[in-house]
């Protein structure tokens, strides 16, 4: 409910940009009311995990980063 | 490949970032030094010039040189300028430029065939620039030897930015964070999360954006066209802002925070919202030191068209050595003027628009943001060629 309420107040656009630029690593605090919070090692722990399976399944199609060639 | 190879991170991220953690402050520029001394040499010599590529560190070391004798108001400070930015004529628009004159490589005799990029040299020109210019206008501190040094050969943003300030790095060099658990957490998550861009969605996005070449769109139907431009585009934001992302982290896991590149560009409304969120430290370079200096927009109306054009149309030659990336910063530029166009004839506030204008404004700027890529992903004949297809068949 108060993840809800903290949803409402912000606009689910910007709640939902502010949770993806946290778990992306780009923004310290959680957006309001968001359970998760940095020192929760379990989360984090999962988290890295189920990125690095992500990686190491798709690594095989690995090309240069364009903007490497400027 | 760099940083989506293991070389980097074991060789030179992790060791250097604990090194540097560990160190005193004192010496802390000094890893710096070192570790970017040695990252330039290594991926150079095994993915760029070789022997020749690595020697090319004694740019920096030249650099350093010469950036000890500027003073505020100084000609060297403009010596230094141009030096830069004929070390980037020479290796980036030797040949280009040559055959505007002389068409085949074969009776140029200024063509270089074996030419090369040396590692991250768009870059580091932008950073030697905006140093000299900041020392001339006594607008930054000179810093000593290692902390120039270490703010030139910072190894997480050396190949592809973000660009840096020196004002603003130099502070935080002389006071690292020292909350290592928040920045290692951060740190991680932001290089993850950018690898997985990079191989989940930019990767598989590739076996798309191969067709933009002539044989492909030739034999295509023309309902395909478009989504492959489409791919083009998603692939170049999650691609540079994954490559950023690690850039970024890499930087956090030394406790220092560099500039941010992207914030949502494809969410924008306009072209100029657009820009002022997409390699932010591009566009924010571009305005400081081209579009300002040229006078900016506190000159007569048809001077500042002028002015967005012309910074715009350098922005595209920045990008790249042929005539279709001119012809992608010319569009930006045309496009950027005539939305200074619009917002002088309509002056409105996005809190009184309807959402359906709102809507409609964000899909004008998408569609024409990625109409533009055609320029920059195919070479000029090419994307003529992609538009004759998908307007005519």
């Amino acid at each position: 409910m108060a993840m809800e309420d903290a949803k409402l107040e912000l606009s689910r656009t910007e709640w939902t940009k502010q949770l993806l630029e946290y778990l992306g690593g780009e923004r310290d605090e959680p957006p309001p009311a968001f359970p998760v919070l940095l020192s929760n090692w379990w989360f984090w722990g999962l988290w890295w995990g189920a990125l690095s399976v992500l990686i190491f399944l798709f690594c095989g199609q690995s090309s240069k980063f364009i903007y490497i060639d400027f | 490949m760099i940083f989506n190879s293991w070389d980097y991170y074991l060789l030179f991220l992790f060791p250097s970032a604990i090194l540097f953690r560990l160190a005193s402050q004192r010496v802390r520029p000094w890893v710096i030094f070192f570790s970017g001394s040695l990252f330039f040499t290594y991926f150079s010599y095994t993915q760029l010039g070789g022997l020749v590529g690595a020697a090319c560190l004694g740019i920096f070391l030249w650099e350093c040189l010469v950036s000890r004798f500027y003073k505020p108001g100084y000609w060297i400070c403009w010596a230094g300028i141009a030096q830069t930015v004929v070390f980037l004529i020479v290796f980036k628009y030797r040949n280009f430029l040559t055959d505007l004159w002389w068409p085949d490589p074969t009776h140029n005799p200024l063509y270089w065939k074996n030419s090369f990029l040396p590692l991250g040299i768009s870059f580091f020109t932008f950073e030697f620039v905006h140093y000299a210019v900041d020392r001339y206008r006594n607008k930054t501190a000179p810093g000593s030897v290692s902390e120039y040094l270490s703010f030139i050969l910072f190894f997480p943003t050396m190949v592809a930015g973000p660009i840096k300030r020196y004002e603003d790095f130099l502070p935080k060099l002389r006071s690292v964070s020292r909350e290592w658990a928040l920045d290692w957490q951060r740190g991680v998550t932001r290089i993850l999360a950018g690898l997985a861009k990079k191989f989940v969605i930019a990767d598989f996005l590739t076996a798309y954006t191969n067709h933009l070449d002539r044989a492909d769109i030739s034999h295509a139907t023309r309902a395909v066209l478009p989504l492959w431009l489409l791919a083009y585009g998603i692939k170049i934001y999650v691609d540079f802002s994954a490559y950023s992302d690690i850039a970024i982290g890499s930087a956090r896991l030394f406790g220092i925070q560099v500039p941010e590149n992207f914030d949502w560009p494809y969410s924008r409304t306009n072209i100029a919202d657009f820009w002022r969120h997409w390699h932010m430290s591009l566009t924010n370079w571009l305005i400081d030191y081209i579009y300002i200096p040229l006078g900016g927009s506190c000159v007569s109306a048809g001077r500042v068209y002028g002015n967005i054009i012309v910074t715009m149309l350098i922005s595209g030659i920045w990008h790249g050595a042929g005539v279709n990336f001119i012809v992608w910063g010319l569009c930006h530029g045309v496009m950027l003027a005539i939305h200074r166009v619009f917002i002088r004839l309509y002056p409105t506030t996005q809190g009184t628009r309807p959402w359906w204008s709102i809507s409609l404004a964000w899909l004008l700027t998408f569609v024409s943001v990625n109409l533009a890529w055609a320029f920059f992903c195919m070479d000029l004949h090419t994307a003529i060629f992609f538009f004759r297809r998908l307007l005519l068949g």
